[in-house]
This record gives structure tokens, sequence and C-alpha cells, in this order.
């Protein structure tokens, strides 16, 4: 299902370069994160598998940075600023999963919530992309593989665990919700951080800033001696 | 008496055990946690450290942190301030940053850890890279310049250091500080260029050799010198001090132009990117120039005949070369990690030797301070993948590897302990055939995917080194950690295509039989196989990964890239394909 937002948000190319630009780097990241599981596992069909997946991600970056590129040489803006977390939803790569710490069942169930996710957003720009058809054919593109990313994390998540597979996937499911609501919180945090810290720095500190200035000015250029007794006590941390 | 070494914080965060005067174990976190330039506190280095060394936390007599967190905190503080109110971006980012972890590295280190807080001790950051130049170093008295972005306050000093009769001295006699910043200057024009700072400083070295200096008049505008013989930035020229958002001001790029996107090509056909390559080689000639002042100034004012240079400018094999040809100093001594990493094992040293005031001892000239690779691992890991894979003894493994280079193969190479640093050395290595500008090509797109302006570094046994590079006395020295960039002897250059850079140097490893035995073996075989005994050697990762670690992580890279052979410890594999061929080749 398509919205009049991701209409709005696909429609500039500039902004739709940065989206492209944040993708490939979540998908190196995620590449990133599969080499670390192939490595960690023992078992050989999870290995070849995962290894594969890297590799498809590491491709994905590259087709996704490579359009990015080509958006950005069209629309003049070479050096674009980092699109906003909350702009464009989609794959988040493993979400910062600690994958030698994670149960290999675990880390299936999240894979496959965290593919099935990008599919469905990865269709859903394809979709609105029709004035875009460069765009529109990486997704397409990228969609056939995150079917089977999608297919074979399920199917080895039934391999490991038959019994348990259903409930794995709920509580992969849960502990997306519960990482999508600390990114919010995150964000909406980091807001009201940079809110306060900017009434203190224009409200309480300017006084300060006067004289740290002043005391600027009185500093001299070139070689300062070290005051070496200060150097030599180990035990201060100023 | 046991003393663990960390820097963590800002980038490339490590740790570092010393055992009764004895480094005995050092590595960077990224290595454990895969992220590349890794600052986060180092535990699972710390971790290892501890392992490698059979103690527990309990058997610490001291923790040393390479900086004192407060007094940098004081610069952040204080520069945002000054910069009032431009400065709000700063401070507010500064602030977030610093009082979320980093300022607190007392209590974290006791939490983490579990000693009680008068263990943990703090160095400052310039006494830690002065201590790892130093006390690494085997020199009796050496003068010492360090120099990086910013420490605490500092951004270069110098100072010097003796040894005497089993006791150490050490001080370091003045300092320049922030904003003034050879390091920064640097990193300014990194970022100008489109290049990641703290990343991508080598690839302004590489593409200086490209160009020619002709913005050396713009640049000397923004660095003036100091009666003291110091110097200043011009800082109407820079934004670092009082912006998160860049490096260079609007006045910068009034004076040298619009900047590079960072994800445009760089073509040096075109009149941009020899501008870019220009501009490059500019800030190369300055920074050069003014290292060659201070140094020339140090050395007629100590009379030693050694310098010790640490931090982060000391990875500037161009600029070390000339310090070492022209300022009178008889040798220059560069640490295998001469960043932030190597401050762990400076801070631990630091406090050994002039804190605790124990007795000095013969300083560890080598890197391989971190974790060995296991063979069986490999062997296990190619059955379960059907994998061609083989043990071999030490001539046969030499044998099969001469004879797979000189195919024209790229071999992965994992041997022994890892290096400290970011250079690999011999223990985490790819090597390949140096002789034709295919090889540096292929090895450009098909393993480092990296720019093609990058040059490979050569790896020489020293009873060789001068036969093709043109080493000055104290060359074969500064080589041994591939600090040095030296000019290929004209006569071999065509043969060495693959690592002379396009100005004709090298930024070549000088190698001792008794710090690598069996790179140096088959550095010896393959001279009397090919008639030069000399190998392309360059870091065993993929771009934008940290030099692999364990063997797993060898095989992964092997298995991801355009890699042949993977030799870990005496264990040698193939791709499938190869040994395919190489079975019909025997039977044929």
């Amino acid at each position: 299902m398509t919205s009049p937002l991701h209409r709005l948000v696909w429609s500039d190319p500039g902004r739709r370069a940065r989206i492209l630009l944040r993708f490939a780097d979540v998908e190196a990241d995620g590449g990133r994160d599969l080499v670390r599981a192939a490595e960690a596992t023992s078992d050989p069909i999870l290995r070849r598998l995962f290894l594969r997946h890297a590799a498809d991600e590491q491709h994905h970056a590259a087709m996704f940075r490579t359009r990015a590129v080509e958006l950005l040489g069209r629309d003049g803006n070479r050096d674009p600023a980092p699109a906003s977390e909350w702009l464009a939803e989609g794959e988040r790569g493993l979400d910062d999963l600690n994958v030698e710490d994670e149960r290999e069942p675990n880390l299936l169930a999240f894979l496959h919530l965290s593919e099935k996710a990008a599919e469905k957003a990865f269709r859903t720009y394809a979709s609105i992309l029709e004035r875009d058809p460069g765009t529109r054919e990486v997704f397409q593109a990228i969609v056939r593989d995150e079917a089977f990313h999608m297919t074979y994390t399920l199917k080895q998540l039934n391999r490991l665990e038959p019994e348990r597979s259903g409930w794995l996937i709920w509580r992969a499911r849960l502990r997306r919700l519960w990482r999508a609501y600390l990114r919010l919180a995150g964000a909406i945090g980091a807001v009201f951080g940079a809110i306060v810290l900017s009434l203190e720095y224009f409200v309480v500190l300017p006084l300060f800033a006067l004289f740290a200035r002043r005391a600027a000015q009185a500093e001299p250029l070139g070689w300062r001696p070290v005051d070496d007794a200060r150097a030599r006590d180990l035990g201060r941390q100023y | 008496m046991n003393i663990l070494g960390v820097s963590a914080h800002y980038h490339d965060s490590a740790a570092a055990l010393v055992v009764d005067g004895v480094p005995v174990a050092a590595v960077q976190e990224e290595r454990f946690s895969r992220r590349k330039n890794d600052a986060s506190f180092p535990l699972a280095a710390i971790e290892w450290c501890l392992d490698h060394a059979g103690l527990a936390p309990e058997n610490l007599d001291a923790v040393v942190f390479y900086e004192r967190p407060l007094l940098k905190f004081e610069r952040i503080l204080t520069s945002a301030l000054r910069a009032f109110p431009k400065g709000r971006g700063a401070f507010a980012h500064g602030m977030k940053n610093a009082l979320g972890e980093k300022t607190w590295v007392r209590g974290n280190i006791c939490a983490h850890l579990g000693v009680p807080g008068r263990k943990v001790l703090f160095t400052q950051h310039h006494q830690s890279h002065a201590a790892a130049a130093f006390l690494t170093a085997p020199s009796d008295a050496a003068a010492i310049v360090t120099a990086d972005g910013v420490g605490e306050w500092a951004t270069l000093s110098v100072g010097r250091g003796e040894r005497r009769g089993g006791a150490v001295e050490m001080s370091l006699l003045r300092e320049v500080r922030y904003p003034h910043s050879l390091g920064l200057l640097y990193s300014t024009f990194t970022e100008y260029l489109g290049f990641a700072v703290n990343e991508g400083e080598y690839k302004v070295m590489g593409l200086a050799a490209y160009g020619r200096p002709t913005f050396a008049a713009e640049v000397r505008r923004l660095v003036s010198r100091t009666k003291d013989g110091a110097f200043a930035l011009d800082l109407g020229f820079f934004d670092y001090h009082v912006s998160v958002a860049h490096s260079y001001s609007r006045k910068f790029l009034e004076l040298f132009g619009p900047p590079r996107g960072r994800y445009d090509p760089i073509d040096l056909e075109t009149d941009e990117g020899r501008r870019f390559a220009d501009i490059a080689a500019s800030v190369q000639l300055v920074l050069e120039e003014v290292l060659l002042d201070l140094a020339t100034a140090l050395a007629r004012e100590t009379g030693l005949p050694d310098l010790c240079l640490g931090g982060g400018v000391a990875l500037n094999g161009v600029a070390n070369s000339r310090i070492l040809a022209e300022t009178g100093f008889e040798r220059l001594l560069v640490p295998p990690a001469p960043g932030d990493a190597g401050c762990a094992l400076g801070a631990a040293l630091y406090a050994d030797r002039l804190h605790f005031k124990n007795p000095d001892r013969e300083a560890v000239d080598h890197p391989f301070l971190g974790p060995s690779v296991d063979p069986a691992e490999l062997v296990r890991l190619g059955r379960e993948d059907d994998y061609p894979v083989e043990m071999l003894d030490e001539r046969a493994l030499i044998a099969h590897t001469v004879q797979d280079l000189q195919a024209g193969r790229i071999v992965g190479w994992m041997d022994g302990c890892m290096e400290l640093g970011p250079r690999a050395l011999g223990h985490r290595s790819i090597l390949a055939a140096p002789h034709d500008a295919a090889m540096r090509d292929r090895l450009n797109r098909d393993i480092k995917y990296r720019e093609e302006f990058r040059p490979f570094a050569p790896v020489v046994p020293i009873e060789a080194a001068a036969d093709y590079f043109e080493l000055p006395p104290g060359g074969a020295r500064l080589g041994r950690y591939m600090s040095g960039v030296f000019k290929v002897k004209a006569k071999h250059r065509k043969r060495l295509a693959a690592v002379t850079h396009v100005d004709g140097t090298a930024r070549v490893q000088v190698l001792e039989r008794a710090m690598e035995p069996r790179l140096h073996a088959l550095l010896t075989a393959y001279g009397r196989a090919s008639g030069l005994p000399v190998l392309l050697n360059t870091s065993f990762n993929l771009a934008g990964e940290p030099i692999v670690n364990k063997v797993a992580e060898g095989y992964s890279t092997f298995r991801r890239c355009g890699m042949d052979v993977l030799v870990a410890g005496g264990a040698r594999m193939l791709k499938p394909a190869l040994a395919t061929a190489e079975l019909k080749e025997a039977y044929a």
C-alpha cells in the first residue's frame, strides 16, 4: 500500500539520492554482520548461506550507491547531507544485533523478519517510482533477492527449531518493536537534549564565553611549556 | 608488576598488557568487534590480554588510561565558549558526547574490571604517544616529537628520553596547543578532498604523488611560523574549532575553490582531478616543510642522533623519509602503532618505567603482540565446506607458495601473532608478485576495492633492500615497520611495477630474518626462483573492514574476494576451481 507520504518523500531526486545512500550504508552494515554470523557459526549450511547473503547485501549496497551517485550527478548536488533516520523506513541491517552473542535460531528469526520488512518496503518504493525507471529497476532487482533471503531464513529456522519457530518469530517481532521504540525515544531524546543544551548555551554561558574569549586573546601563539610535575602525577584526571 | 594500558573513545581503541616491564599482549578492539577504527571501550581486547597472560583483573597493579578525560573535557567546553555564538552545535555535540561516557573513565574502568579506583591512573595523551615511541625503541637517548590532530590540549610536542643504567628518564619540554594543529590541517584537506577524516589521510598522501605543489603558496597562507620556531594556523580558514559540520571555512573555499564531493570520482585526466591532486601535493609539501624545520631545530638543540616520532602524523611515510634525510638525525624511530592504538602500550610502559620506577627492559622490537592463528581451524573449515586444504611442512609450504606467487596467484598469509597497528607486516598480509601493474589493478579491483591512485607496498629482506631501493643511512630501520617512502632504483622499476608509485617511490618494508623468519624464508625462496626477492605486501582485509584476526575471518575474507590461496600457519587452502586445475595439471 502506498501513501502520499511515500510519494512526497521519494519525489525529490536529491532526497531520493540521500535515502539510497543511507540504504547503501545499511546494506553494507548488514553484510558485515552476516559475515560475522558466518564466521561464528559451526553449521556449514548456515555458513554457506550467510556468506551468500552477505555477498548479496554488498551487491545491493553497491547498486544503491551507484544509483544515488547517478541521481546526484543529475541533480547537481555533489555532497549530500545525510538523510534523517526517520525519513525512510525499510531494512535496517540487523538493528545493531550482536551477532556473536545470538543463538542461531534467534538470529534466523530476526533476519527473516528484517528481510520480510525490507521486501515489503522496497516493493512499495518500486511501485511509486514510475517516473524514475532507473531507481525502480534497482528496487525490483533487490526485491527478488530479499524474497530468497526471506525463504532461506525461514527454512533454516524450521530445520533448527521445528517446534519453536513460530514462537521465535513472535519474539523477534516484539524485539523489533522494542528497538523501534528505542530508536524513536532516542531521536526524541536527542531533540530535547539539543534544545536544552542550546538554551543553556545562550542563557547560562554568555558571561563565561566572554571570559573564555578574553583569555584566548591573551594566549601567546607558538610553543607553550609543559608542566612536568603535573604531567608526572598519574593520579590526576585533569 | 602487571600493568594494563587502555586507549578508547576517540578512534582505534586498544588494550596492552605489560608484565614485569615487558609488553606481553597488545591489540586493537576493532580486531575483535570487526568494526573498523572501533572507538568503544576495549573490553574484548582487555579480556584477551588478560586471558593471554593468565591474569584476572584483581591481579592488575594498575590500569592506565592514555589521556586525561577532564582535561579533554575542559578543552571541548572552552572551545565551544570561545566560539560563542557560533559554537552552539559544537557545544551540544561535545556535551552529549563527553558527558555520556567519555568523561567518567575512572568509574567505567572500575565498573568493567572491578578494580579499585586508586589503581586507575592517567597519562597525558602526548605523553602516551611519546612513551609508545621512545620506550619501545632500541635507543639509549633520543629526541622525541609527537604530532596528531589533538589530545587534551596539545597537538604537537617535543621532548627527550634517556636510558641510563636501567633507569629511564623521559619528559616533554614544550607543546603547541589546540586549535593550532598540523594533524587537523591535514585532516581539513582530507575532508576537502572528499575523504573520510581519520581514515582518508593515506589517500591524500597517495594522491599527492600525482600532483604538483602549485597551491603551496596558498597553503602557506594557512600556516605561519611563530618567532619561537613553532607554527600557528590562520583560524579564519578553518571551522573545526567552532563547528561540527565542516573543518574548513568559507574563506578556505574562496582560496581553494569548490571541494570534491564524497562520491565524485577522481579523474586525473581532467582539470578538476588534477586540481585536487595539486592541492594534495601542496598540503603534503607544506606539512613536510613545517616538520622538517621543527625536527632540524630539535636536532641542533639536543645534539642527539636518534629521533622518536609518535602520533598519527608519524604515519606520513613521505614526510618521515624527508625528516630522516634532511634534518641531521641519524635514525628516525617510528613505532608500528604510532597512532592512538599504540597509546595503550605507551601509557602502560610510561607507568611502569616512570611512575613505578621499575628497571628498564630491552625494547620489544616487533609488532606481533596479538592473538595467534590456529591452522587446525582452517583444516576444519575446509573439510566442512569442501574446500581443498592440506597441512604442509615448512619446506613444502614455502615451495608451494613460491609456485603460487610465480603463477600470479594472490595469497592470503596468516602466520603467528597479529600485528599491533594499522600495518600488516607479515602476519596478516596479502602477498602477490610485484612485477606488473596488472597485479596492482587486479588487487584494487577484486580484493581491496579501492581507488586506483593508491599504491601497494613491497616487502624485501634487509640483505637485498639496498639493491632495489635507494635507502639513505637509517632507511632500513625506518622501513622496518613500513614507516618510510623511498625511491625504487630506476633499473628495477619496470619489474616492480605493482609496488612502484607514480613518482617512482615505494613504502617499503625492510624485513630482518629475526623479526619474521618464515616470511624472510619465503622472500629468499621467491628471490631464488624469480630473481627478485621482493613481494607485494598489503593488509589482509577488504575495504571498510579491519585486518583479519582469527582464521575464520581470514577464511570468510578469502571466500568473498578474488584471492586464490589462503595460508594459515602450516595449512594451505585453494579456491576449488584452482585446486581442480592444479590436479589436472599434475596428472596431465
